[in-house]
């Protein structure tokens, strides 16, 4: 009788931990706003809405990746059709966070997000500024940016010019206070090592496993194998080859696509900087 | 010979295996416990950026609504008591800390009724240098808001890594506490509408 009240204890344990496991998870979960996937390749200009025509996004695109490419300074242009209730500051924020907008020692990212008036709810406009950026455009700047160059656009319903306005100004105050690095240059010796060794240790297996079949004649399994091995250690590192220079940091130009064609974002934060206004 | 040999290996093993997990475990608490820190000086920056904006704010609402004493004595009573309050990373209890929050959310209520007021004086809503204090006002209370989730998710890393098994028992023994959240109060963690 006892043994068994004692199973039942612990089987009534078991229930409670599975039960606080599960709480766990739920309240564990991050309460992120209903942020959009991150665009692969990663773009600057990210319309949503379908405002916007495609050769408008080509020439805003391009206008970004190329500032971004001499100053390291990334510009996100997001349009929106609908914020799901969240105020438009905080998504924008939580946006920039979770894509990480601008580089990571610099935070010298912002985000220019606008919700198109609709029917039924009114248009919101929101420039955020990364930490690195809270310098050059203060907030009543920002706010004078949404106020004086974006609204008014938007409400001729002309979103390319706002947009493109903004942007200019944006420029146009931050000009001068960033730099883009020389990524070339950041190969660690370290790494060069591991490569000379790398290569090393290739040609030493190939002629090894030469050897064998030599030595085994018409001879088997045995060196058949040792070749696959080889071949196949030859392929890893050719393979990790092409992905190291496929990844890095220097944007590719890859002429007029309308997407991937800088680094990626940089891992930038936001803290609240900003402005926003509506219509 | 040889027992005593590997007993004193198995010892010394041992030995070596507690100390890296004290080592280890120890060295992680005060990294979270820094990060903590570090947060909370930033809460406390962008309060202080709060706390300087309000004597200009006060001052151009002055000029053109001077009827409106009491809501400005209201705030610049709140601010005082605010600014009174300065708890530090290191000292933080559930009193304290609650206190602190209490005094920081009566300004922002007390800010929240000014904008509302204003809405009645539409000079001082078109004044220049009072909409650059409105916009410096509005991406504050948007720091406000970023810099109290970020010491939120500090905070919460830390208690969790020190309320778990087996590193709860090394907290307790170097006095690794829990530390107290912000908790969102009805508002508190809106910024105050201003609308133009």
């Amino acid at each position: 009788m006892k043994f068994l009240s004692d199973k039942h204890l612990i089987k009534q344990l078991a229930n409670l931990l599975f039960v606080i496991f599960f709480l766990r998870i739920l309240v564990g979960a991050p309460v992120l706003a209903q942020i959009p996937q991150k665009p692969t390749p990663p773009k600057f200009v990210n319309d949503f809405t379908n405002t916007l025509s495609v050769s408008q996004q080509t020439t805003l695109e391009k206008k970004l990746v190329n500032y971004n490419d001499s100053t390291s300074t990334q510009i996100l242009v997001v349009l929106i059709s609908n914020l799901n209730g969240q105020n438009p500051s905080d998504f924008a924020f939580a946006l920039g966070d979770a894509w990480g907008v601008g580089q990571k020692e610099k935070d010298n990212g912002l985000i220019i997000l606008v919700k198109p008036k609709t029917n039924s709810s009114k248009g919101e406009a929101v420039i955020a500024t990364g930490y690195g950026m809270e310098t050059s455009i203060p907030d009543a700047l920002a706010k004078r940016i949404v106020e004086d160059e974006m609204i008014p656009a938007f409400k001729n319903n002309d979103y390319y010019k706002g947009i493109n306005n903004a942007i200019d100004a944006v420029i146009n105050l931050a000009s001068g206070n960033y730099k883009a690095d020389q990524t070339e240059a950041e190969t660690s010796p370290f790494l060069f090592l591991i490569s000379v060794f790398a290569i090393l240790f290739v040609i030493f297996i190939i002629s090894a496993s030469k050897n064998s079949d030599d030595i085994n004649g018409n001879g088997g399994s045995g060196g058949k194998k040792n070749h696959n091995i080889s071949s196949f250690l030859t392929g890893l590192w050719l393979g990790s080859l092409g992905s190291r220079s496929g990844s890095g940091s220097w944007g590719v130009f890859s002429g007029n696509s309308s997407g991937g064609d800088f680094g990626g974002f940089g891992g930038g934060s936001f803290g609240g900087g900003g402005a926003s206004g509506s219509w | 010979m040889k027992k005593t040999f590997i007993i004193v290996a198995i010892i010394i093993v041992v030995l070596f295996g507690i100390y890296t997990f004290f080592k280890s475990s120890y060295n992680s608490m005060v990294k979270l416990d820094e990060n903590v820190s570090e947060k909370w000086a930033q809460v406390e920056n962008v309060y202080q950026r709060r706390a300087d904006l309000i004597p200009n704010l006060v001052a151009t609402v002055k000029g053109f609504a001077e009827q409106e004493r009491e809501v400005l004595v209201g705030i610049t009573e709140a601010r005082a008591k605010a600014s009174s309050m300065n708890i530090n990373a290191e000292n933080m209890t559930d009193a304290n800390f609650k206190a602190f929050q209490e005094a920081q959310d009566q300004l922002t209520g007390a800010l929240s009724r000014l904008m509302v007021t204003v809405e009645r004086y539409p000079e001082l809503k078109s004044d220049k240098n009072f909409q650059e204090l409105q916009a410096q006002l509005e991406g504050t209370e948007n720091r406000i808001a970023v810099e109290r989730r970020n010491f939120n998710t500090a905070t919460k890393e830390y208690n969790q890594t020190i309320r778990q098994f087996p590193k709860n028992i090394l907290a307790s023994w170097f006095g690794f506490e829990i530390k107290p959240y912000f908790e969102a109060v009805a508002g508190s963690d809106v910024a105050p509408k201003v609308a133009f």
